[in-house]
């Protein structure tokens, strides 16, 4: 192990920018953004071919300039689902109302979570500061304080999380001096979080403050091991695991999402820490590897058969179970097998697109792939060209690339509905994969249907593969409810942009914008000159 | 799970939420997406126009959008870069690129906290557009200054001046300005408009209903001032609009407190309206006694389920909800179903000048009906307060949202549900309100009480 690369002695986390390097822009080819990434050379510091970022690890990859662009999602509504999530923890989000808006939606994830893992059903536990503008004058330090007592009082958690918002960042809110101060005074963790939305340029630096948060200041740092526990960094999934694992003697510890105190304690005497997800879990993992000694699965993700066999042959590795993993790995091929060919068949000549997370997508199109189903096509919401563990068995996209073959249009956007009636144009597909808000209704009026990955652990390990397959023939079936959507609705954009055939002309020739396009909109002719 | 229902009384004393019953100012942004043909900009961080999508869309009956909401709402997205110095030329680049990409007729750029704390000059930047020709409007909607109610009237007050403008034409006898409930954020905002639209016609009105699918969009705000007047039909809310309408094109206004439902409030109703306009009644009597013929038709073979089963029916029962469906709902079950209301809680925040007017309209529930309604913004203490409610021997009845989940398991109450967040429910064109609406309402919660 060398220097380490995580820091966990400030209460900030570095953004994912500035650590490794990630885009939210960007248009071509896998194979070209893996060689672009250059995972290998960023995580050895060896990269330099006179780039203007200087050739390190966080060194930027060219990224596309767009003057346009949708709402999105943001640091702090991740934070709201990761420390927002946790059973016997509360969250007090410092912040003007609006930034709770987002509550519904993770209470539901919460709800259908516990569900899923089979516990029963709870609402969440996240208060709200509620500044007025009296509060961005004068200082909201005393309502900051009054919450956290308000929360203790009311709920008796074992820790406190503070969020910080765009609007107590501006003003300046000492988030982390109240903390250590009503830490002293109510005897349990009080744990700040500067998460503010505006801070980095992609939402998925929330995982890594909520994370940098727990290790900081839960994660036990005297830790008895526990040889039969492993990590999983996780968001709501299904618990398949357990199932996965038990052969081998091992017992889950899911992290952070639909935590407890005790579980997020206990991740430093794990035997090691995995995840579904490099994008999401990297941060974490290599922390715990760095400071407490727990290895990472020196493997790929676990999609596909390959991946999985790989996955599960590290896993032994470190659970001392290296004797009977070929026999149960074997086993496994027998049983599925056969279902899977099965479904390679019924699934003969489908397409597939897949718009998610940068890590979990390389995993979904494996899957695809791995039942005959071609895919040209992927959106990413953004992309990391090298994790911070610089693991190059954890390098997923050139491990896909490897295995699978090329994606020819592989596009990295973060979730902006109006390039995607350009980029679907550029494919075919008979539906779309996706994750987050705002895509799927485009693609649904294209005549398209999606899957939602709402069970994110869903397509994970042999049985994932069968699963997809499965629900993927329903969804092909509701396409009759997408073309009825087709045949009678119409997408919100200009007849001018829809003629548009490159979705990042406004990055390659921001000039267009000045053309004429002859066409009514906003009350005017557009490029009309009076 | 921490535990969470501590006996003893917990004291609050800080203005902290815990389950928020609204969304902030930049929430207006549905506002402006329920005009069809307009479309909101939005000026703020990344993730402040994602957020308000949960409150007043999709965990609120899951409503969706079309095409100039949920996702697509274009946004600058502010990053430190622009905090540290100023996002004005950012605003301006996506201005101008949303109106060439975003199909509309009507843009609307909302300020959120970010963009107002910077400080940056929108209104010059808008302006630009403005006097390029382009129909485009500014509104401050920072989420410290105000709900999301706030933020509605703040955008509704906007594009009259920046848009609609001045008018010295003719008013219209017949044209009424309806001011009701709030677009997205009353979970069955669709069907009641709908409902009211088609009662206003019935009764021989022409209705600018400015929002929805009945609505005619940009063009339909252009005819603001030529109506006769404004009618305001709820509790508060649209106040500030009518005076300011009466001061800017001498309209007067109407203002009914009540959103009428059942039969009785529908026609009362229609009588004031018809009677305040001064114009002929014939067309709405006409109009009243047809649907009050069917309306009794069904409500006849109703009453023989509410007579003869045998298996327990509601009669205590709470209301959680913003004051115009709070009042609406739970004078419909005291007065026309003779429920008994027990607890009323009023969530939206109405402003302090407001708040006895509206006190006093639960104490004229019913002939001898009168309940002292609370307002309470905190879901925790909303929560608190139903713990305490004796239901008596009935199945205890609970109208809210989906934070009272839980309070409603314990108390082994039906919950029904009437605003945000609504997640067990999905709502297309659903309306509790009006002569068609009641019987929706009475379905939704007799259907639980069998099912149950």
């Amino acid at each position: 192990m060398g220097a380490k690369t995580i820091n966990l002695d400030m209460t900030e986390c570095n953004n994912r920018e500035m650590r490794i390097g990630t885009i939210i822009s960007w248009d071509g080819s896998a194979s070209e953004l893996v060689e672009a990434s250059e995972y290998e050379s960023r995580s050895q510091g060896t990269r330099k071919k006179g780039c203007p970022g200087g050739g390190g690890k966080a060194c930027q990859l060219c990224e596309l300039k767009m003057p346009f662009s949708q709402q999105t999602m943001c640091a702090n509504a991740i934070v709201n689902c990761q420390a927002g999530n946790l059973l016997d923890c509360v969250l007090i989000e410092h912040s003007p109302i609006g930034c709770s808006a987002n509550h519904p939606r993770h209470n539901l994830a919460l709800r259908n979570g516990l569900a899923r893992r089979g516990k029963p059903k709870e609402n969440i536990r996240v208060f709200s500061t509620n500044l007025f503008e009296n509060d961005m004058v004068f200082g909201a330090s005393g309502k900051l304080r009054q919450t956290i007592r308000d929360a203790y009082e009311r709920f008796h958690p074992k820790a406190i999380f503070i969020s910080m918002s765009c609007s107590t960042a501006i003003i300046g809110e000492d988030i982390d001096s109240v903390a250590e101060e009503m830490q002293e005074e109510i005897g349990i963790e009080v744990i700040p979080l500067h998460c503010e939305g505006f801070r980095s340029k992609h939402w998925a630096t929330g995982f890594d403050v909520a994370q940098h948060g727990v290790l900081r200041q839960i994660v036990n740092k005297n830790p008895k091991k526990q040889k039969d526990l492993i990590n999983i960094i996780a968001l709501w999934g299904t618990d398949y695991f357990t199932e996965m694992l038990k052969p081998l003697g091992l017992r889950v510890n899911y992290l952070l999402t639909l935590a407890n105190y005790e579980e997020l304690a206990q991740a430093s005497e794990a035997v090691a820490t995995t995840t579904f997800c490099n994008s999401l879990g990297n941060y974490m993992a290599t922390a715990l590897e760095e400071h407490f000694g727990v290895p990472q699965i020196d493997a790929p993700q676990p999609y596909g058969i390959k991946a999985t066999d790989e996955w599960l042959r590290a896993i032994a590795k470190v659970a001392g179970k290296s004797d009977i993993i070929e026999d149960y790995i074997q086993s496994e091929h027998e049983r599925v097998m056969p279902k899977i060919n099965e479904l390679r068949e019924k699934l003969n000549g489908v397409k597939g697109f897949v718009m998610t997370g940068s890590a979990y997508s390389h995993g979904l199109i494996s899957v695809l792939r791995e039942l005959g189903i071609e895919v040209q096509g992927s959106i990413v919401f953004h992309h990391d060209p090298v994790y911070d563990s610089g693991n190059e068995k954890q390098n997923s996209l050139k491990f896909l690339v490897d295995e699978y073959g090329d994606i020819p249009h592989f596009t990295v956007s973060k979730t902006q509905p109006f390039q995607l009636y350009g980029i679907l144009n550029r494919v075919e597909t008979d539906f779309v994969i996706i994750r987050h808000n705002g895509l799927a209704p485009v693609a649904a009026k294209l005549g398209i249907p999606a899957l939602p990955m709402g069970d994110e652990h869903f397509p994970v390990g042999y049985d994932g593969i069968i699963r997809v397959g499965e629900i993927l023939i329903d969804i092909i079936a509701r396409k009759k409810f997408n073309q009825v959507l087709k045949r009678h609705t119409d997408l919100g954009y200009t007849d001018w942009w829809l003629s548009q055939e490159d979705p990042f002309i406004l990055a390659h020739h921001p000039e267009v914008l000045d053309q004429p396009i002859y066409e009514m909109n906003g009350g005017r002719y557009d490029g009309e000159e009076e | 799970m921490a535990k969470k229902n501590d006996s003893k009384e917990v004291k609050k004393k800080s203005n902290s939420i815990v389950h928020p019953h609204y969304a902030c100012a930049i929430a207006a942004a549905y506002t402006v997406a329920a005009i069809p043909g307009a479309v909101p900009i939005t000026n703020c961080g990344p993730g402040c126009s994602d957020k308000q999508y949960f409150t007043m869309s999709f965990d609120n009956g899951f409503q969706g959008s079309a095409s100039n909401a949920g996702g697509d709402i274009p946004c600058v997205n502010l990053g430190e870069n622009d905090i540290v110095f100023g996002g004005a030329s950012k605003l301006d680049g996506l201005i101008k690129s949303a109106l060439k990409i975003m199909k509309g007729d009507l843009f609307v750029v909302l300020t959120g906290c970010a963009g107002e704390l910077i400080g940056d000059d929108v209104d010059s930047v808008v302006k630009k557009y403005r006097n390029m020709g382009y129909n485009i409007v500014s509104a401050d909607v920072a989420g410290f200054k105000g709900n999301n109610l706030y933020g509605h009237e703040v955008v509704v007050k906007a594009i009259i001046d920046q848009f609609v403008g001045e008018y010295k034409g003719k008013k219209r006898k017949k044209l009424i300005n309806l001011w009701f409930e709030t677009p997205y954020f009353n979970t069955n905002w669709r069907g009641d408009y709908t409902e009211m639209k088609r009662i206003l016609e019935g009764a021989g009105f022409e209705v600018n209903v400015l929002f929805g699918p009945q609505s005619e969009g940009v063009k339909e705000w252009k005819n603001i001032p030529k109506a006769a007047f404004n009618l305001v039909v709820s509790p508060w809310l649209g106040l500030s609009t009518a005076e300011y309408l009466q001061e800017k094109y001498n309209q007067p206004y109407l203002h009914i407190p009540v959103i009428p439902v059942g039969e009785e409030a529908t026609t009362a109703f229609i009588r004031q309206v018809v009677e305040f306009a001064g114009i002929d009644n014939t067309k709405s009597e006409a109009f009243i006694a047809k649907e009050a013929k069917e309306y009794y038709y069904y409500l006849e073979h109703f009453s023989e389920y509410i007579g003869e089963f045998w298996f327990g029916l509601p009669s205590k029962f709470a209301t959680v909800g913003d004051s115009a469906y709070n009042i609406a709902l739970t004078r419909f079950l005291a007065d026309q179903m003779g429920l008994v209301p027990v607890k009323q809680i009023i969530t939206d925040r109405p402003p302090e000048k407001y708040r006895e007017a509206i006190a006093d309209l639960y104490h004229e529930l019913s002939e001898g009906v009168s309940v002292e309604v609370e307002f309470e913004e905190d879901g925790y203490l909303v929560e608190q307060s139903l713990r305490k409610v004796d239901f008596g021997s009935g199945k205890p009845l609970i109208l809210g949202s989906s934070w009272e989940l839980d309070v409603a398991a314990e108390k082994k109450a039906i919950l029904i549900e009437i605003g945000t967040p609504a997640t067990e429910e999905v709502v297309l064109n659903r309306s509790f309100i009006g002569y068609k609406g009641a019987f929706t309402l009475l379905e939704k919660i007799y259907t639980k009480v069998v099912g149950g």
